[in-house]
């Protein structure tokens, strides 16, 4: 399959365009999801002044400096809170978070339970290759089980972490999923993601072609479907939940499930009700003479 | 003169609420008090005691016995009773109380006075809730003191009033109830005890009565700090608790993160998007920050981390104090980085070193951390009402203005020649070249960048911030004993004793001071900035002194250790404590004498 690199929006999405080299393994799904990103956030007529785009460590970490906009590329496992605060400080600037399926499902697996629950209004991508590629192919809880990797010659003793049975069970307003060849497939559902009110989770399933021997591109090209082309509305939550679960003949994409009508955590605060300011903007010396009172 | 008063009981039987009422009237009558509390890791029972030491001079520390010791239980009168002063009195309420013939005589030689009030028969016949009991008992205490009634009826009415007026009325009635269950008895042992007031000054009445978290918590919000974040920690807590109560006034978004690491990356986040943030913990949660901490350092993100002390290792001592953390805050965390650590000593410096932390962090591109301990964030201090002029806000090379914004280059943000190695800093959403606050050593725009020469440049370049920060960084504060007045010098004048040591020890080792009064050169020397550490007027004072001695709460004298770290002179004779309990002024005073 060839990856569609001129989407028809070239003009904007080279706004993005950075000078620096890709240094990804031949074949390496960050390629699609790098272009995917570029094109959705053109294709919603944000200049790369316009974002946040905050990394995690890992291979999909390198897209912080093959990209314009502004970025951040952080710790491993730490990317959701630093997303999340950088939000609440400036709720009018679209963030997007990117993180793997080691820093998210392991190392910190605490901050995507918390970043779901709290519903904070950022965009977060799973890059979801089914182990540690940077550091050279170790397991990771989505690696399947038994699978010999590196440190586990003999395939992980634990069982393989179910995901997308996890991240529905922590009530998400908004899931969906694509796979790393499928350009198209990912601008659209980041598109939806970007647009949304609350977390959103875009689990894409990424090609590791140098680790990753089990779920590689042609298998993911085989068995990944359009869900919404085939008539999937995603305001059905157990069916959403069930789609996502039952990837045994077929692994559906698109947007599986998503509400509007939580709102976010920002939106929940209280004092930050009616407050047509952000916090970014409220930086000056206070006087706190009228709250001294209580003390005296 | 002080006296001091200790209000003893397990948890939840109300030792904080007569401790906070009798403070507060006390202020208003015109004195300086100064509360120091003691309590279990627990919610309930265990032994716990709220101690008011009242002077009407400035006084900011605890003294190891008491004048008047008021007990809920029995364990009061089992632990505490024998630190009763002579003289003193001993108001309890456990029926057919009996001391040990130990106790019975050490009190008789003391001229010590006991009273039992029996409050249970007393709220019963008033029909009064058991909660009454703590009115009651303030009643009685204040009656003790030779206050009048009316002023803690002013109180309560401020109190419960908003409660309707059957709760005040009741409260009224217990009020009355005490002092004249007290009415008997006064006369017999007003002639008796030694138990006197001093001479009251009305400067005091306009004071505030805070805790040092209170404190800090209002110099947060003076310094314009729009988001805390922070997971409940002793002594932490507190500050947690206060700021987030006022968010409905301040309009700030406060966020109890599901840990401490995710606080550090809230607060580094908000940080990085351009408001002004901060995270507060103890030593443990600090040590799951260090590493957020690196990464601010890095991608020189203006951080503030607030390190409230409490005794260690592990859970260690929770609800005690300690100076442990010093060597923590300066060594913590990966790599080599510019990093500024301060620390408050009073209520005074948690309002003050708030906007001062922001902008030092601010200014240099780096983390800061202020320190404070259980001391400091439980303590009641009696304050001035803070200046609101003095602060000013400095955002460093923070660059807003649009015609600037488009002159700059990706690689200005971490341009390795920026002088003082502090390069220009603007806002993601701002309208200019874009750049990558990077975890990874970087060049100047934020591409990773392994090469021997760039790595060479941006360490030189994030540490010649360090040297700016020396450069500009106050020498530590000498304030010395003449005409028995403290007063604050800006010489290096020739001392029979110079003290040095931070933190909370500043207000007992003034008191230390004010009464050691032997004729005595002698003078102490606060460090608020402890890193950079700088030891240029340490040493020249050292060299005319004729004895120094570092105090502490710790065990190994970690200021001292400090100080040799950066090359300055060593400090042989030390005052070490690593109890869990401050020093306490009567105790540090003899420890002194001793030394000099």
């Amino acid at each position: 399959m060839s990856i569609p690199l001129d989407s028809g929006t070239a003009k904007k999405m080279s706004a993005f365009h950075c000078a620096n080299q890709c240094t990804w393994c031949d074949g390496c799904g960050d390629y699609g999801i790098w272009t995917a990103v570029k094109r959705a956030l053109s294709e919603s007529d944000i200049p790369p002044h316009g974002v946040l785009l905050c990394y995690d460590v890992g291979c999909h970490g390198n897209t912080s400096d093959k990209i314009l906009g502004y970025r951040f590329h952080g710790l491993h496992g730490r990317v959701i809170p630093f997303a999340a605060g950088a939000k609440l400080a400036n709720p009018r600037l679209p963030v997007m978070a990117f993180g793997g399926d080691g820093a998210s499902f392991s190392e910190g697996v605490g901050h995507l339970v918390h970043g779901i629950r709290s519903n904070y209004p950022i965009t977060f991508v799973l890059h979801n290759n089914g182990n540690y590629g940077l550091t050279t192919g170790q397991a990771s809880s989505l690696t399947q089980q038994g699978q010999p990797m590196n440190s586990s010659p003999n395939g992980i003793p634990e069982h393989t972490l179910n995901s997308m049975d996890f991240v529905f069970s922590l009530e998400p307003t908004f899931v969906a999923r694509a796979w790393s060849g499928d350009i198209d497939m990912m601008t659209k559902v980041l598109k939806a993601a970007i647009g949304h009110r609350g977390f959103a989770f875009v689990d894409i399933l990424q090609a590791c072609p140098t680790y990753n021997h089990f779920a590689t591109h042609s298998y993911l090209m085989e068995k990944c479907y359009d869900v919404n082309a085939e008539g999937h509305t995603p305001d059905d939550f157990s069916k959403a939940r069930a789609l996502a679960l039952d990837t045994s003949k077929r692994i559906a994409c698109g947007v599986l499930f998503q509400r509007e009508d939580m709102p976010s955590f920002y939106e929940r605060l209280e004092p930050r009700k009616d407050c047509k300011t952000t916090a970014v903007e409220e930086v000056q010396i206070v006087d706190t003479a009228e709250w001294e009172h209580e003390f005296m | 003169m002080r006296i001091s008063l200790k209000v003893t009981g397990a948890q939840g039987q109300g030792v904080n609420s007569i401790g906070e009422m009798c403070a507060k009237g006390l202020k208003r009558a015109g004195y300086c008090v100064f509360g120091y509390k003691e309590y279990m890791s627990l919610i309930k029972g265990g032994h716990s005691s709220y101690q008011l030491d009242v002077a009407s001079e400035a006084i900011e520390s605890s003294e190891t016995t008491v004048d008047m010791l008021v007990c809920f239980n029995h364990h009061g009168l089992e632990r505490n009773a024998l630190e009763v002063k002579s003289c003193g009195i001993i108001l309890h309420q456990t029926p057919q109380w009996k001391y040990t013939k130990e106790q019975q005589k050490v009190l008789e030689d003391r001229g010590i006075r006991t009273v039992y009030l029996p409050s249970e028969d007393i709220l019963k016949k008033l029909k009064a809730k058991p909660i009454l009991g703590n009115v009651l008992v303030t009643s009685v205490v204040w009656a003790l003191l030779g206050r009048k009634a009316e002023e803690l009826k002013e109180l309560v009415q401020e109190q419960f009033g908003h409660k309707g007026e059957k709760v005040v009325a009741m409260n009224f009635q217990c009020i009355e109830e005490g002092f004249a269950f007290l009415g008997e008895e006064s006369g017999k042992w007003k002639v008796e005890s030694g138990l006197r007031l001093p001479k009251s000054d009305p400067s005091w009445k306009d004071h505030l009565l805070i805790t040092g978290s209170e404190a800090m918590g209002l110099g947060l919000i003076h310094a314009g700090c729009r988001l805390y974040c922070g997971y409940p920690m002793t002594p932490s807590s507190p500050l947690l608790s206060y700021i987030a109560g006022m968010q409905n006034k301040t309009g700030m978004i406060i966020k109890q993160a599901e840990d401490e690491i995710t606080a550090a990356q809230m607060m580094s986040g908000a940080m990085h998007m351009g408001t002004r943030a901060a995270t507060g913990t103890s030593g443990g949660g600090f040590d799951l920050m260090t590493e957020t901490l690196s990464l601010d350092a890095i991608i020189e993100n203006p951080s503030v981390f607030i390190l409230a002390q409490r005794p260690g290792p592990a859970t260690g001592l929770p609800t005690w104090t300690a100076q442990g953390d010093l060597l923590l805050a300066v060594g913590s965390s990966h790599g080599e980085f510019a990093r500024c650590v301060i620390s408050v000593a009073d209520a005074q410096d948690c309002y003050d070193l708030m906007p001062e932390a922001f902008n030092i962090a601010e200014k240099y591109q780096t983390p800061v951390i202020v320190m404070t301990d259980k001391q400091i964030a439980e303590a009641l201090f009696t304050q001035k009402p803070y200046d609101q002029k003095k602060a000013k806000l400095d955002r460093g090379n923070l660059v807003t203005d649009p015609k600037a914004l488009k002159k700059l280059k990706s690689t200005d943000r971490y341009d390795p020649n920026a002088k003082d190695g502090i390069s220009p800093r603007w806002l993601p959403g701002s309208l200019a070249a874009t750049y990558c606050a990077q975890g990874d050593e970087h060049n100047g725009d934020g591409s990773v960048d392994e090469s021997a020469k760039n790595a060479v440049e941006q360490i030189e370049k994030r540490m010649k911030k360090m040297k700016a920060m020396e450069r500009e960084t106050p020498e530590p504060v000498l304030t010395v004993m003449s005409n028995e007045k403290l007063a604050v010098s800006n010489e290096e004048p020739a001392l029979d004793l110079l003290v040095v040591s931070w933190g909370s020890n500043k207000g007992v080792i003034m008191d230390a001071l004010k009464v050691a009064g032997s004729g005595l050169r002698v003078g102490y020397l606060h460090y608020t900035y402890l890193w950079p550490m700088k030891t240029e007027r340490l040493s020249k004072l050292m060299k005319k002194s004729k004895k120094t001695v570092l105090v502490e709460c710790n065990y190994g004298g970690q200021l001292g250790m400090l100080i040799q770290m950066a090359g300055g002179p060593t400090i042989k004779e030390k005052i070490l404590k690593y109890d869990g309990r401050p020093f306490f002024v009567d105790e540090l005073q003899k420890l002194l004498i001793a030394n000099s």
